[in-house]
């Protein structure tokens, strides 16, 4: 912390790491948003994976049955109201039966096919 | 027909409950709900509230910095709509995606409007001799919630 040997001592040397020091404090704060995004991912996949689901399939089912929480809220949600999370890892599950009943349609075979089985001799 | 591995899709079968009975069960659940909110069983609320382009968990008694401009003075009361979750100890309530305004009342107060810290904008190419330094100085706002009330209106 505060710059390490004769940085901190002499005027050139100085100079030459308090500009580096802004400059890779200007680039980080573009950067921290995309760290603090992968945290929150990370900690809502723990999370999630608690409760039996994976985070592709929490997040989906939670933005197709229309709540629009944002990563940090669901993050925090985990950490302090982990009955709300509960709740909420519910509701993801539940979207997700009924999407996967949906794609399976009537479980009738289509009109017009018929299927036999090939023998190699 | 044979089966191969394409007959039966490779999520397990499962199977909804009824809907009848789901119905009855969401009425019940519904109706506990809105004795207790009016009988007041709950502790602290918390509810999330999307407000200056981000969204925030808040309590009462909380304090909220956003780095823009409100055009309210200090000691404004405030009452934000767009609430997009409620919950206390026993319940939740959960918005798609917003609730609505009827249901909950968040106030906050406008406390502080300052300028945040000089933030230093620095580029510099090395062996180029170009270096642009800008000191940066955000506009701030502070709200202090104040409390978070639920009415027993639910269907």
């Amino acid at each position: 912390q505060h710059f390490r040997g004769r940085k901190n001592r002499c005027y050139k040397l100085a100079v030459r790491s308090v500009q580096r020091a802004f400059v890779k404090s200007t680039k980080a704060r573009r950067e921290k948003k995309r760290i603090l995004r992968a945290l929150w991912i990370t900690r809502i996949e723990a999370a999630s994976l608690e409760h039996g689901l994976k985070y592709p399939a929490f997040i989906s089912n939670l933005l197709k049955s229309q709540v629009e929480l944002n990563r940090k809220v669901i993050a925090d949600l985990a950490i302090y109201e982990p009955k709300t999370f509960k709740s909420l890892a519910a509701l993801a599950q539940r979207r997700r039966q009924e999407g996967f009943l949906a794609a399976l349609g009537d479980g009738k075979e289509p009109e017009g096919i018929f299927s036999r089985i090939v023998h190699h001799y | 027909v044979a089966k191969t591995s394409l007959t039966s899709p490779p999520w397990p079968e499962v199977k909804l409950p009824d809907p009848v009975e789901e119905a009855k069960y969401h009425t019940e659940v519904v109706q506990k709900v809105n004795k207790m909110i009016a009988a007041g069983q709950y502790g602290r609320l918390f509810a999330v509230v999307h407000f200056a382009s981000k969204q925030w968990k808040i309590t009462s008694e909380d304090l909220i910095m956003m780095d823009n401009v409100l055009e309210a003075e200090c000691g404004d009361r405030i009452r934000m709509e767009k609430v997009l979750l409620v919950g206390a100890d026993d319940f939740t309530l959960i918005g798609r995606p917003l609730l609505g305004k009827d249901l909950v009342r968040v106030e906050a107060t406008v406390i502080e409007k300052t300028e945040s810290w000089p933030k230093i904008n620095m580029r510099f190419w090395k062996r180029h001799n170009y270096q642009r330094k800008k000191i940066i100085v955000n506009p701030q706002t502070i709200l202090r919630i104040n409390t978070i009330e639920i009415f027993p209106c639910l269907s």
